[in-house]
């Protein structure tokens, strides 16, 4: 990945740049913002795993790990990219989160209806992966960096996600939704640590 | 082509194959290189069963990667390996496991059976249900709050524990036509509780009914049968006070309103009243206060907070035959009754009889004798209250006269007054 020279893109360069108040103080209201999330993403996967029974609870369980569409984990080079591009990956990724979060839902209303709890964790996830999406895309944009615009959310990969879980089997719809959970832990805790590089005294 | 653009993390990865087969073949488990996953298929997928019954399951290998068998498979239920003499191989892709007598299901989603490879890799999964199916739910009770709704409550069958998530239907209908109706709004007064809000019809009945249903089969309670009209209750009586009686050390007089919401139906409305000391827990109840909105408790002790609640009944409206149903109690009021300067005879006050006077054979000949009054001379209350004066007379008057004669030791009264002459 290439950084364009003298650029906002380019991190070195950003510690020249003063930031304008309401930008820094955008920055820093996201990534709190950011940084709660990704205690409430922890308390969702802590509460889905108790529901689903052991072994999903114990240590050392390691399903599959398999890639849903449209979302995988972020890379092992996420890190080493510039601060603006992988904001835009944050970006994408909350964005793909909550139509995924719904399915898994819908499918846990049907095998835990009683975990009133668990249902309206997971309802909220979705609402505040969207909130946050939408927070690091006004930030990408008042640093001046291109961002996807608005796009309406991946509503066929859900659906097919969703056609897909209904007629795979309880275990596999178990491991779907362990999975999108630790997909929406990993991606709202990247985003903190990506937006930490921004915010005053961050790293950048 | 795949559909929109990329995912996220795929920037650096291979063009991604067709959205759809990827999303199938991500949830129904195709075989990825070096994880195993679901690289076998475990029958039966998610079988429901009866509590104390058999299990014959199968785990078998796709045979990719190629060359993969059954040899060294083992199997888990809910995180627990199973004895190896419980599984066998079938032939050289296929173990079989035999379980038998299950337990009821550890969880309402389902206990994990799981195909592990040699490496403790998973293979493939299935949920089982293990249960019993729904008894027949009974004791279904009623009540329609100032005739504006019904909330209903019954228990569920014998045993309840069913190891299965069971659905609870409250129907009803009206008696003689209409159709099946299904209330909506559940766990309203507890987890086997329903409440319909509206639409409700009176003077006519209505059938009532509980339908529960699990994996296993299902089950219906009981008709009840019911008028609203017999069945309805009210708010607490508002505006509850309580106030002591002139000088009376061992009274208070308690008032309160009719319910607002049935007040212009509660012709024969019934109230309770109860009441207990500050500190204690021992609520004493008074029964006979029928249509009224002020009572007056006697026989309490001087100088003693208590708390008083009331509530109504609002049986009888519309003619209805029916016991009726209490309302809540009132938010607890508190009053303190007078206490005196000079001791009681004997030495403290009488102690409260659940409401009745205090004991002496002159104040119990002097109720008897207010009792038959009340029955029999048109002005049996203004003969009540006369005595209520007199008793607080004859108070004063003792007070003054142990002044005179100089009895009175030095309290506050005394002091402000002077030295005594």
């Amino acid at each position: 990945m290439s950084r364009r020279e003298g650029s906002l893109e380019d991190p070195q360069a950003d510690s020249s740049i003063s930031p304008l108040p309401h930008l820094e103080s955008k920055i820093q209201q996201t990534h709190s913002l950011a940084r709660l999330l990704t205690k409430y993403a922890e308390q969702l996967l802590q509460e889905y795993v108790q529901h689903q029974g052991d072994p999903f609870g114990l240590p050392g369980f390691s399903p599959p790990r398999l890639p849903v569409a449209d979302l995988s984990a972020p890379a092992p080079g996420h890190a080493g990219l510039p601060v603006p591009e992988r904001l835009r990956l944050d970006e994408a990724a909350l964005a793909a989160l909550p139509p995924l979060l719904d399915v898994v839902r819908r499918r846990q209303a049907e095998l835990n209806p009683r975990a009133l709890r668990l249902l309206r964790r997971l309802e909220d996830a979705a609402r505040q992966a969207r909130a946050l999406g939408a927070a690091v895309e006004a930030v990408l944009a008042a640093l001046g960096a291109e961002t996807r615009g608005p796009q309406p959310e991946p509503a066929a990969a859900a659906a097919a996600i969703a056609a897909a879980t209904v007629t795979a089997g309880v275990f596999p719809a178990k491991v779907l939704g362990l999975r999108v959970c630790g997909l929406y832990r990993e991606w709202v805790s990247r985003t903190e640590a990506d937006l930490g590089q921004l915010a005053p005294g961050g790293p950048a | 082509m795949p559909a929109g653009r990329p995912g996220p993390a795929a920037q650096s990865a291979r063009r991604p194959p067709p959205l759809l087969p990827l999303l199938l073949l991500c949830v129904l488990g195709a075989p990825q290189a070096g994880s195993g996953a679901d690289a076998a298929v475990i029958s039966p997928q998610d079988p429901t069963l009866l509590i104390g019954s058999s299990l014959q399951a199968t785990c078998s290998v796709h045979g990719d990667p190629p060359g993969a068998t059954a040899e060294g498979l083992y199997w888990t239920l809910n995180g627990h390996r199973l004895p190896p003499e419980l599984s066998r191989m079938l032939n050289v892709s296929t173990l079989a496991l035999a379980l038998a007598n299950l337990n009821g299901s550890r969880q309402q989603s389902g206990d994990n059976l799981v195909c592990h490879a040699r490496d403790g890799s998973i293979l493939a999964g299935s949920c089982l249900y293990v249960g019993l199916p729904p008894e027949k739910p009974f004791n279904i009770s009623c009540w329609s709050k100032n005739m504006k709704d019904l909330t209903c409550r019954w228990t569920p069958g014998a045993h309840g524990e069913t190891f299965l998530h069971t659905n609870y239907s409250l129907k009803y209908k009206l008696r003689w036509y209409g159709q099946d109706n299904t209330c909506e709004e559940y766990h309203t007064v507890g987890p086997h509780s329903c409440h319909i809000p509206k639409d409700l019809a009176l003077f006519t009945p209505y059938e009532i009914w509980v339908e529960a249903t699990n994996r296993l089969g299902s089950a219906r309670s009981d008709v009840l049968t019911l008028d609203i009209l017999d069945v309805v209750t009210t708010d607490p009586p508002p505006e509850v006070h309580v106030s002591r009686v002139g000088g009376l050390e061992d009274q208070l007089s308690v008032r309160w309103v009719s319910p607002p919401a049935l007040k212009d139906f509660l012709f024969q409305a019934k109230y309770q009243i109860r009441y207990r000391v500050e500190d204690s827990v021992d609520w004493k109840v008074v029964d006979d206060v029928s249509n009224q909105t002020s009572c007056r408790l006697a026989g309490l002790k001087p100088g003693t907070v208590y708390f008083v609640q009331v509530r109504c009944n609002p049986f009888g409206i519309y003619g209805s035959k029916k016991a009726g149903i209490w309302s809540e109690w009132s938010h607890p009021t508190a009053a303190s009754t007078p206490r005196s300067e000079r001791p009681g005879p004997g030495g403290g006050a009488c102690e409260p009889r659940g409401g009745e006077p205090s004991s002496g054979p002159v104040r119990r000949e002097l109720k008897q004798f207010l009792g038959w009054l009340k029955k029999h001379a048109y002005c049996s209350n203004l003969s009540f209250r006369l005595y209520d004066q007199w008793r607080a007379w004859m108070q004063k008057s003792h007070k003054t006269r142990n002044q005179d004669e100089g009895i009175l030791s030095s309290g506050r009264r005394g002091a402000a007054r002077g030295p005594a002459r």
